[in-house]
């Protein structure tokens, strides 16, 4: 298990560990509603809302099997989820875990 | 209850020949924009940017005798009420309830796409698929059992290539056949299981129970799901608090097997039943062939040709850009400044209007609207290298590629999207601003478009580098451009440590492939653009050259315009200015007027600087006809010109306005700034305010006036700031 930020270049891998996709979900909250820097940790926020962002709607969850298209070390990096291309932030990749599958 | 449900049935069923709402939803990037005009044909405009739907469209057309609605959705991934988009989405289909979704599915990403297909299935509205993108999957080596999809699901499924136009007349079809009450195919919903189910069915009993269906008719099981997952809108609007007792009880049994995350729990179940049914129905090839787009990419988003590639395509569209519009800008200049104006004049002597009349018909409307009409063609050519980028799928990457850089201004590469926009029109730009997730990013993002350096301001670049620096006039606009940029960024570097703390947010963004867009397709997204900078000169500039006019020539019978009501208060400002380098009124009243929309800057100007030109003009008494020839062999010109300046220089070709200018606007100019107070003034209008209509939308976008009035704020401090800087130092150095 490592980092999906670890694969290499035409590597694919599943992504495993629930629960860290779950605390990510709670990490990188944000809700709707009021704009401005203090809504992040607005009170409404706390159920429901925080986790949201579009890893999930994207296909981006356990069990899913992705291919790394592009990875250069520093800065986004590229993956194959089904046939969509998804750029993904390196912060996020360090967070998310998977298990490499031998080709 | 029943009876009323019958009732409402057969309200539907008389006015079922009347009139039906289609809802058009589905992911980004599933084409959905290409099959609604391939649906609605010429018949209609639609008004969607490829990837940005800038907001709920709609588009009526006839079919069968019936009047058809069609509502174009944001492209969402789901129907969470978390992002803007999401939200307008979900608040129209819940509330409005059209008469039947048609839900456009990307053929290739069948996965995904079902995940939201369930999502708009669970509100009851009869649902017909469109398989989009059919033949790219048929390329692939796909093999899709529609049927199987159809009826597991309850919905219709219909194959089609938008782009084609394949499969598009079944689809109507289908759909009109789907929306007839009395037919009512009730989405056979896929169940998630009997857990769930048990819940959903205690919950829906307590709510019908309680008297309240406040949703809408059948929204009754969606609402009970969205009880279930805590969904805080829902919760708010039903009045039903999180810890009502039948609440409680009915997922008690559920959070004890599968633990508190509901929402995840329902995410999980719909993804499960997607993927289910995807392998069910989806036949892969063994091997995955190696496409085009992915070769394209190893060059685009390589390490180090990444950014190289992105500056060249930059360079190469303002350049083209100038190099094809600029023949036909010095074209309309002519039309207008010469024929246009000397037939409004003969028309004018003609029914011996007053002289006050002809002053402002000649003065006031078209010199005003002229100036900036003649602009038409850059805009529009710029309008089109953006679509361009858009509609091939190039945007996308930009975004990539530019996500490093951006991370130093406390945003992500999404966030460049709406920016490189801006170069357009910062008023779309802002409303680009929707696709990003996070409220703090919106409005950074928001605050730093003004910057980026509109359609609007080129005419007041071009005006005044045609006379002072027409030898290099490509350098200087680049560098205007590129100053526009360099603010943005230093700007975005402050506010992060100021206004918008914290670290930047998740950066996940879908990279559509390349694709060719059609001609028609381009013309079409090109025009919805353009139109409204033409539409705008057609009727807010005109008002404002009206009033501008009047500005200038009351009180009645004033002598000299600078004792008019508008060169009275511009007086006043003047002095602000000076140290600027432009403290004359009538640069100043430019300045002020130019506050509503920027290239009223240079319509300003053109009614101050107008002299008394009626009467010289009047002389050369051509025919109409021999004007309309000329017209003609001038035009040819223009195209020839075009066509040579895109082929023969690697230099940009600048756009020399009205080189032989005859309303004496530039020889005033001339006589008014030097060079470096020219720079100067060309910064200023560059950095000063955003215009009326950006105030506008973002007060629109963000519900309160709070981001306009620090844009308003900072703006104006760094203009001043900067023009400041230019002018004095200029003047230490010894320039101007």
């Amino acid at each position: 298990m490592s980092p999906l930020a670890f694969m290499k270049e035409g590597e694919t891998a599943e992504i495993v560990g629930e629960p860290l996709m779950r605390r990510l979900r709670h990490h990188h909250g944000h809700c709707c509603g009021n704009v401005g820097p203090s809504a992040a940790y607005d009170a409404r926020c706390h159920r429901g809302g925080p986790g949201h962002d579009h890893l999930n709607d994207m296909g981006l969850r356990p069990g899913k099997r992705v291919q790394m298209i592009a990875n250069s070390g520093t800065g986004p990096l590229i993956l194959l989820v089904d046939e969509s291309r998804i750029a993904l932030g390196r912060g996020v990749a360090m967070k998310i875990y998977v298990r490499r599958i031998e080709a | 209850m029943a009876d009323k449900e019958n009732e409402d049935s057969q309200k539907a069923a008389s006015d079922r020949k009347a009139s039906l709402v289609i809802a058009v939803a589905g992911n980004p990037n599933a084409g959905k924009s290409t099959l609604i005009n391939a649906m609605a044909g010429t018949r209609l405009q639609v008004g969607n940017w490829p990837g940005v739907t800038v907001e709920k469209k709609s588009a009526e057309f006839e079919y069968s005798g019936r009047r058809i609605t069609m509502v174009d959705l944001p492209g969402t991934y789901s129907l969470s009420p978390y992002t803007q988009e999401e939200i307008i989405a979900r608040d129209y289909l819940v509330h409005e309830r059209p008469d039947v979704i048609i839900n456009v599915v990307d053929a290739t990403n069948l996965e995904r796409n079902l995940y939201f297909t369930l999502q708009l299935l669970e509100l009851g509205i009869p649902l017909v698929m469109a398989l989009n993108m059919y033949d790219e999957a048929e390329q692939k080596g796909f093999r899709i059992n529609a049927e199987m999809i159809a009826s597991t699901l309850g919905c219709a499924v219909i194959p089609t290539v938008a782009t084609k136009g394949e499969g598009i007349d079944r689809l109507i079809e289908m759909a009109v056949e789907f929306a007839d009450p009395s037919k009512r195919y009730s989405s056979a919903s896929a169940s998630y299981g009997e857990d769930i189910e048990k819940a959903v069915q205690t919950v829906v009993e307590n709510v019908r129970h309680r008297g309240g269906k406040p949703s809408g008719h059948e929204a009754l099981r969606w609402q009970a799901l969205k009880l279930i997952e805590g969904d805080e809108l829902v919760l708010e609007e039903t009045g039903i608090s999180e810890d009502e007792v039948f609440l409680e009880k009915a997922t008690h049994h559920l959070r004890k097997a599968h633990g508190e995350d509901l929402e995840m729990l329902l995410a999980d179940t719909r993804y499960g039943l997607a993927a289910g049914l995807t392998r069910e129905a989806l036949q892969k090839p063994e091997k995955r062939k190696r496409e085009l787009t992915e070769r394209i990419d190893a060059v685009v988003l390589n390490r180090y040709l990444g950014i190289p590639v992105f500056l060249l395509s930059m360079w190469l569209i303002f350049k083209l850009t100038f190099d094809i519009a600029g023949p036909f800008t010095d074209w309309l200049d002519a039309v207008i400044s010469g024929p246009l104006t000397r037939w409004a004049l003969s028309l004018m002597t003609l029914i011996a209007v007053p002289d006050w009349t002809v002053s402002l018909v000649t003065e006031g409307m078209i010199a005003g609207v002229g100036a900036v009409l003649v602009f038409l063609p850059p805009i529009f050519a710029m309008m089109f290298f953006i679509t361009l980028l858009e509609g091939s799928g190039y945007m996308a990457r930009a975004a990539f590629v530019m996500d490093r850089m951006m991370h130093a201004i406390g945003l992500h590469g999404k966030s460049f999207i709406p920016l490189l926009l801006g170069f357009g029109c910062n008023v779309p730009a802002v409303y680009a601003t929707r696709t990003l997730e996070n409220p703090r990013d919106k409005a950074l993002t928001a605050l730093l478009i003004p910057l980026m350096s509109c359609g609007a301001r080129l005419p007041v670049y071009v005006v005044f580098t045609g006379v002072f620096f027409s030898a290099y006039a490509g350098t200087v606009l680049w560098s205007l451009y590129l100053l526009g940029i360099m603010l943005a960024v230093m700007m975005g570097w402050i506010f992060k440590k100021t206004l918008f703390r914290g670290e930047a947010p998740v950066f996940i963004m879908e990279l559509p492939p390349y694709r060719l867009p059609s001609v028609k397709n381009l013309l079409i997204h090109t025009w919805e653009k353009g139109k409204h900078y033409l539409i705008k000169a057609g009727t807010f500039i005109l008002a404002i050259s009206i009033f501008i006019w009047f500005g200038l020539n009351l009180p009645w019978g004033v002598e000299s315009k600078k004792d008019s009501y508008l060169g009275l208060i511009s007086q006043a400002a003047a002095p602000v200015f000076a140290p600027l380098g432009f403290g004359t009124w009538e640069a100043a009243s430019s300045l002020i007027t130019g506050v509503v929309a920027k290239e009223i800057v240079v319509s300003t100007m053109g009614e101050v600087y107008a002299p008394k030109a009626c009467e010289e003009e009047q002389s050369e008494a051509l025919t109409v006809g021999e004007d309309l020839k000329e017209i003609g062999v001038s035009f040819a010109g223009a195209l020839g010109e075009a066509a040579k300046n895109v082929f023969s220089t690697f230099g940009i070709a600048t756009i020399s306005a009205g080189e032989e200018d005859t309303t004496g606007i530039k020889a005033a100019i001339a006589r008014n700034f030097t060079p470096l107070s020219a720079y100067a003034f060309m910064v200023f209008v560059l950095l000063y305010v955003p215009c009326l209509i950006v105030l506008i939308a973002m007060r629109h976008e963000f519900g309160t006036w709070k981001w306009a009035g620090v844009a308003i704020a900072y703006q104006s401090i760094l203009a001043w700031t900067v023009a400041f800087i230019i002018y004095q130092g200029g003047r230490l150095i010894g320039i101007g």
